[in-house]
C-alpha cells in the first residue's frame, strides 16, 4: 500500500496534476480544494501534506500553524512568490521543504520521495547495495555472496562511498580520503585504484564514475 | 487671527493691567502720604485739644482747627497745615471713652475693622480701597482714659502729597502713540509676507520651477530664499521620481520583450505539435522539447526579473538567514534535472557529508546558483554534462562550482563581461554568449553578500563558475 499525501491546493489544474502524478508514482493522494482550519480530529491519516500557500478559506501559514500543534508529519509548502520573508517564515512555522511555482511534475515526486524515503543507513557496520555487501567491523566486501579480497586502499575506498549510496564523492575528498601522499601518490593514482576495484568486483556498476565529480556506489543494475 | 490684530490684542492685554497697576500705585501712595500727615496732625493737635474735648464731651467734634504749632518744623517743606486740600473737605475728628462710645451724638459710629485693630496698635488706618480718596484712622490717646481716650479722623488725599503720577494725564499720550505706531508699522511687514505668499503660490501652481523673488536680509527675506531652497530640493525629487519612472517603463517594456519571445516560440511549437497530431504525423519530439525547455526558460526568467526589481532598487536590503547550501544546491539541481534530462544533458551534484551553512538572503542566493545551473545546461549540447559541486574550505569557506562541457565563453569575452559586472547589451540576448541577465543577477548577488564570484574555462573545455565565501559559523 502506497503512502498517503494530502494535497492542499486550490487551483483545478494545477491540483489535478498533482494528484495525478502523485498516484502514478505509487502514492495515495487525498485531495482538499480549499483550505481548512485544521485539528487533531479533521487532519486525515496520512504521511505527508503538500501545502499550497495561497489558498481561499484559510490561509496557508495557518494551516500549518495548527498543523504543528498536533502534528509533525512532513509538510512541503508550495508558493507562487519567491519570497524570502514567506519561506523563513513557512520554516519557522515548521514547514519542512518549500518549492517554487512553477515546477516540473518530476521534481515534485522527486521531492515527495525524498521525505518519505527512510533514511539510508550509510554508517551502519553492515551495508549492502544491490549485490554488494561491505562489512565494516570485519572489512569484508561480497558481491553476489562471493567474498572479494581487497587491498587496504580498495576497501577504505568503497567503505567511504558506501557511507552515501547513491551520492556523487569528488574524486579529492576521496583521495584525501584514502590516499597517503607520501606512498600512494596523488589522484590519479586512485583512477589506477578504481580500475583494479571494479576488476576485482566484477560484473555489474558498483563504483560509478560521475562526471566532473569522481564517484559513486551504484547498485550495479546500471550495465 | 490676523497678525495685526494679534499684535493689538497683546498690547491691550499687557497695557491695561500695566496702567491700572500704576494707577492703583499712585492711589496708594497717596493715600500713605495722607494718612501720615493726619496721624501727625492728630498726634500733634489732641494734647493741646484734651482739655476742651474732656470739658465738654457731647459737643466736641468736627473740623479740628491748629491751635498751636505743630512739631518741630521739617526742613522746607510748608508747616503742616490742617490737613484741608483744596477743594476737598477738611480733616474731621471725634472723640470716644475706652469703650469707643462717644458722648457727641453727631459721632458716627466706629467701623468694626478699626475698633478690632485698635487693640494691637496705637493708630488704626482703614485700608486703601481705590478708587476712595477719604483717609480714615484710629488713634489711641497717650494718657488712655477717659471720654477722650480714642480719636477717629477723617480726612482726603492731596494731589500734592505721595503723587507718582504727574497731575495731569498727558503721560499716556506717549504710550497710545507707541501703540499706534507699532500697529502701522507691523503694515509694510504684513504688506511684505502677503506678497511671499503670493510669489509661493504662483511658484508652486509651477511646479516649483519659478524662484520666489522677494529681497531684503530681514525674516521675510530669509524665508523666501529657505523656500526657494525647498522649492529645488522638490524639483529634484520630482526629477528624480519622473526618472525612476522612465526606468520602470523601459524595465517593462524590455520585460514584456523578454517573456513575450520565449512565449511566442512556446506557441509555435505548440502550433506545429498540433499541426502535426491532426495530419496524423508521430510525435516531433524535439519540438516537444524545445517547447519545455522555453516554459522552463520563462519561469527562470520571470524569478530573474523579480530578482532584478529587488536589485534595481535604491537600497537594496538583504533578508539574510542561515541557509543550508546541501538543500539548496539539491533543489537548485532537482529543479533543472528534469528540462536537463529532456535536453539529454547530465547533471549531477556532490556535497560534503557535513552540514554547510551560510548567512544569506536565500531567494537571491538561490536565484544567483540556479542562474549558473541553468545557463550550463541551456548552453550545453546533448550529450553534455553539467556537476554542481560544493565543498568546504579549511573549515571555514565554502566554495561551490558549477563545472560544464559546453561551449564556453572566450577568455576575452569573459574579461571583458567581469569589468561591467556581467552585464553587456548582449545581456538580454538569447544567443549562447548573452547569458547576461542571469549572470548579472549571480554577480550581484554574489557581491552583495561578499562572496567571491570567479568564472573561468573549465577542465573539460565548458565554463567553470566558483562562488567562495564565509560559513556562517565555523565549526569546532
Amino acid at each position: 500500500m502506497g503512502k498517503r499525501v494530502l494535497v492542499i491546493e486550490d487551483d483545478q489544474e494545477l491540483g489535478a496534476q498533482i494528484v495525478k502524478r502523485l498516484r502514478d508514482a505509487g502514492y495515495e493522494p487525498t485531495w482538499w480544494k480549499e483550505g481548512r482550519r485544521l485539528s487533531r480530529e479533521t487532519l486525515p491519516d496520512v504521511d505527508l501534506v503538500v501545502l499550497d500557500l495561497m489558498l481561499p478559506g484559510t490561509y496557508g501559514m495557518d494551516i500549518l500553524k495548527d498543523l504543528r500543534v498536533f502534528s509533525e508529519v512532513p509538510v512541503l509548502v508550495l508558493s507562487a512568490r519567491n519570497d524570502t520573508a514567506d519561506k523563513v517564515r513557512a520554516l519557522r512555522l515548521g514547514a519542512d521543504d518549500y518549492m517554487t511555482k512553477p515546477f516540473w511534475p518530476e521534481e515534485l515526486v522527486e521531492r515527495v520521495r525524498a521525505r518519505l524515503r527512510r533514511p539510508t543507513l550509510g554508517r551502519g557496520d553492515v551495508v549492502e547495495v544491490g549485490a554488494l555487501r561491505i562489512e565494516r567491523g570485519r572489512r569484508e566486501v561480497s558481491v553476489r555472496g562471493e567474498r572479494v579480497e581487497l587491498t587496504r586502499l580498495e576497501f577504505e575506498f568503497l567503505a567511504a562511498l558506501a557511507e552515501r549510496p547513491g551520492e556523487a564523492m569528488t574524486r579529492s575528498s576521496l583521495a584525501a580520503r584514502v590516499l597517503d601522499p607520501e606512498r600512494d601518490g596523488t589522484e590519479r593514482t586512485l583512477d589506477v585504484h578504481v580500475s583494479r576495484l571494479r576488476k576485482k568486483l566484477g560484473r555489474g556498476a558498483f563504483v560509478e564514475t560521475v562526471w566532473g565529480i569522481g564517484y559513486r556506489l551504484g547498485d550495479g543494475r546500471d550495465e | 487671527m490676523k497678525l495685526r490684530a494679534r499684535l493689538a490684542v497683546a498690547t491691550i492685554l499687557v497695557m491695561v493691567p500695566m496702567t491700572f497697576a500704576l494707577f492703583w500705585y499712585d492711589g496708594a501712595a497717596r493715600h500713605r502720604a495722607a494718612e501720615q500727615k493726619l496721624t501727625e496732625f492728630v498726634l500733634g493737635q489732641m494734647p493741646t485739644a484734651r482739655e476742651a474735648c474732656e470739658a465738654a464731651p457731647s459737643s466736641f467734634g468736627g473740623e479740628l482747627r491748629p491751635s498751636l504749632p505743630p512739631g518741630p518744623p521739617r526742613g522746607a517743606r510748608p508747616p503742616p497745615g490742617p490737613p484741608r486740600p483744596h477743594g476737598a473737605r477738611p480733616a474731621v475728628v471725634h472723640a470716644y471713652d475706652e469703650s469707643l462710645h462717644s458722648a457727641n451724638p453727631d459721632a458716627p459710629v466706629i467701623p468694626e475693622a478699626l475698633a478690632r485693630a485698635i487693640h494691637e496698635q496705637d493708630v488704626a488706618i482703614a485700608s486703601y480701597v481705590l478708587p476712595t480718596s477719604s483717609v480714615e484712622l484710629l488713634a489711641r490717646m497717650p494718657w488712655g482714659t477717659g471720654p477722650c481716650a480714642y480719636v477717629l479722623a477723617r480726612g482726603t488725599t492731596d494731589p500734592t502729597w505721595g503723587a507718582v503720577l504727574p497731575e495731569s494725564n498727558i503721560w499716556l499720550l506717549p504710550t497710545v502713540a507707541v501703540f499706534a505706531a507699532m500697529l502701522l508699522a507691523l503694515g509694510p511687514v504684513v504688506r511684505r509676507i502677503r506678497k511671499l505668499t503670493e510669489a509661493v503660490l504662483r511658484s508652486a501652481s509651477a511646479t516649483y520651477a519659478d524662484a520666489v523673488l522677494i529681497e531684503g536680509d530681514d525674516e521675510i527675506g530669509v524665508l523666501a530664499r529657505a523656500f526657494n531652497a525647498a522649492g529645488r530640493e522638490i524639483r529634484s525629487q520630482l526629477e528624480e521620481k519622473d526618472r525612476r519612472e522612465q526606468a520602470l517603463r523601459h524595465f517593462l517594456a524590455n520585460t514584456t520583450h523578454d517573456v513575450m519571445i520565449p512565449l511566442t516560440v512556446l506557441q509555435g511549437h505548440l502550433a506545429t505539435l498540433r499541426e502535426d497530431a491532426a495530419a496524423g504525423k508521430p510525435v516531433d519530439v524535439g519540438a516537444l522539447v524545445s517547447a519545455m525547455d522555453e516554459a522552463h526558460y520563462m519561469a527562470s526568467l520571470v524569478h530573474n526579473l523579480a530578482a532584478t526589481a529587488r536589485l534595481e532598487a535604491a537600497d537594496v536590503t538583504l533578508q539574510r538567514c542561515e541557509v543550508d547550501l546541501e538543500a539548496l544546491v539539491k533543489r537548485v539541481v532537482g529543479r533543472h534535472r528534469p528540462i536537463a534530462k529532456q535536453l539529454g544533458v547530465s547533471i549531477e551534484t556532490a556535497v560534503p557529508g557535513e552540514p554547510v551553512t551560510v548567512s544569506a538572503d536565500v531567494t537571491l542566493l538561490e536565484q544567483a546558483i540556479s542562474n549558473v545551473t541553468y545557463n550550463a545546461v541551456r548552453y550545453n549540447r546533448p550529450g553534455g554534462h553539467v556537476a554542481v559541486i560544493l565543498d568546504r574550505v579549511a573549515n571555514e569557506l565554502f566554495r561551490l562550482r558549477v563545472v560544464d562541457d559546453g561551449p564556453g565563453i572566450p577568455e576575452a569575452e569573459l574579461s571583458r563581461l567581469a569589468e561591467r559586472g556581467f552585464r553587456g547589451n548582449e545581456a538580454r540576448s538569447r544567443a549562447p554568449d548573452g547569458q547576461g541577465l542571469g549572470l548579472h543577477i549571480t554577480y550581484r548577488a554574489a557581491k552583495l553578500h561578499g562572496f567571491r564570484l570567479t568564472l573561468r574555462p573549465s577542465e573539460y573545455g565548458g565554463l567553470e563558475v566558483e562562488l567562495e565565501g564565509e560559513l556562517d559559523a565555523p565549526v569546532g
